[in-house]
Formats: C-alpha cells, sequence, structure tokens
C-alpha cells in the first residue's frame, strides 16, 4: 500500500519533470508525467523510463499498477493550448 | 524449455499475443479487460490470449521478456507493443489499427 504522495516523491526524484500529477487508492495509481527527457521518445521508451524507477515498488508487490500519461513539454502545451 | 523461451516462442508464432490475467470471456482484472475491448474495437477477434494467473511461471517471465512490468501486454509480429495505456493512446491516435491493419479477419 502507497499513498499517492509517496509514488509522486519517488518520480519527481528519478526524473526532471515539468509537470507531474499523481492520483490513487493505494494500490492503482494514474500520472501525468510531462518530462523533457521524453523528447526523442517512444511511447513504450517513457513508461520503461518511469517504470525502472518505480522497479523495487512494482517488484515488491507494494505498487500494483499505475497508468500513465507521458508527455513532453511541448506536447503538453500544444494539448493545453 | 523455460519461460523466457516459451514466450518467445509464442510471440513469434502468433501474429497477435495478449498476456492477461483472466480470459477475454471472464477477465479477472481491469486493465486486461480494456485491452480486449480495444483489440476487438479494431476488429480483431482472434488472437492468442494468455492467462499469466494460471502460469505462475509465464507471469513472472513476461515481466523480464519486454523489461516491463505490469499485466497486460500486447505483442504484434513478435514486437512488444505496450500495456493498456499505450493500446489506448494508439487506439485513439489512430495508430493501433493500422499496425494491425492485415491481420483482421473479413466478416
Amino acid at each position: 500500500m502507497m499513498h499517492p504522495e509517496q509514488v509522486h516523491t519517488i518520480i519527481a526524484a528519478g526524473l526532471p519533470c515539468e509537470h507531474l500529477q499523481v492520483i490513487g487508492d493505494g494500490h492503482h495509481f494514474e500520472a501525468l508525467i510531462v518530462s523533457a527527457d521524453f523528447v526523442g521518445k517512444s511511447r513504450v521508451q517513457r513508461q520503461q523510463r518511469v517504470n525502472e524507477i518505480l522497479r523495487g515498488h512494482f517488484n515488491s508487490g507494494e505498487l500494483h499498477a499505475l497508468s500513465m500519461k507521458t508527455q513532453t513539454p511541448e506536447e503538453w502545451s500544444a494539448a493545453h493550448g | 524449455m523455460d519461460a523466457q523461451q516459451l514466450i518467445k516462442e509464442q510471440v513469434t508464432s502468433n501474429p497477435v499475443v495478449l498476456y492477461m490475467k483472466g480470459t477475454p470471456q471472464f477477465p479477472q482484472c481491469g486493465f486486461s479487460a480494456t485491452t480486449v475491448q480495444i483489440l476487438k474495437a479494431c476488429g480483431v477477434s482472434t488472437f492468442l490470449s494468455v492467462n499469466v494467473l494460471e502460469n505462475p511461471e509465464i507471469r513472472n517471465g513476461i515481466k523480464e521478456y519486454a523489461n516491463w512490468p505490469t499485466i497486460p501486454q500486447l505483442y504484434v509480429r513478435g514486437e512488444f507493443i505496450g500495456g493498456c495505456d499505450i493500446m489506448r493512446e494508439m487506439y485513439e491516435d489512430g495508430e493501433l489499427q493500422k499496425l494491425l491493419e492485415g491481420l483482421v479477419e473479413p466478416v
């Protein structure tokens, strides 16, 4: 069982984010992650980057599911005008 | 055959493979259910589905195979495509339909 704030802190520590939002019920989480680090990376590569940061928590079963929307700052601005 | 070899065999000998929790008829997880719906919406009615809940070795092995920690996972023509979020985004952008073109059975 993890708190959304914990997940937020762990992602933020491992990846420089322009925007980061994490919500969840302790088992299932949803995150919006906007990072310049995603530029030039495929969707799979972006999620792998985030999964890598959280690997230990996935392996321990503490974190069951994290649904992600991964965007570059440019994609984010385009979507939010 | 160890789990890695078995997975390789499955994904290369079947054009569309979905590793999921439960079966397409009775999914045991909301994310797995969504991925089945997306495949159906793309017109793919027959695909190999592997219920990881019945096979602990595959359940663990599949996480290593694509370095992807969660299930469901979709493979098309032997290539790892993604999990539920990626399938949904690709479907919304029309990319998944394109990828699956030619694998859709005539009605």
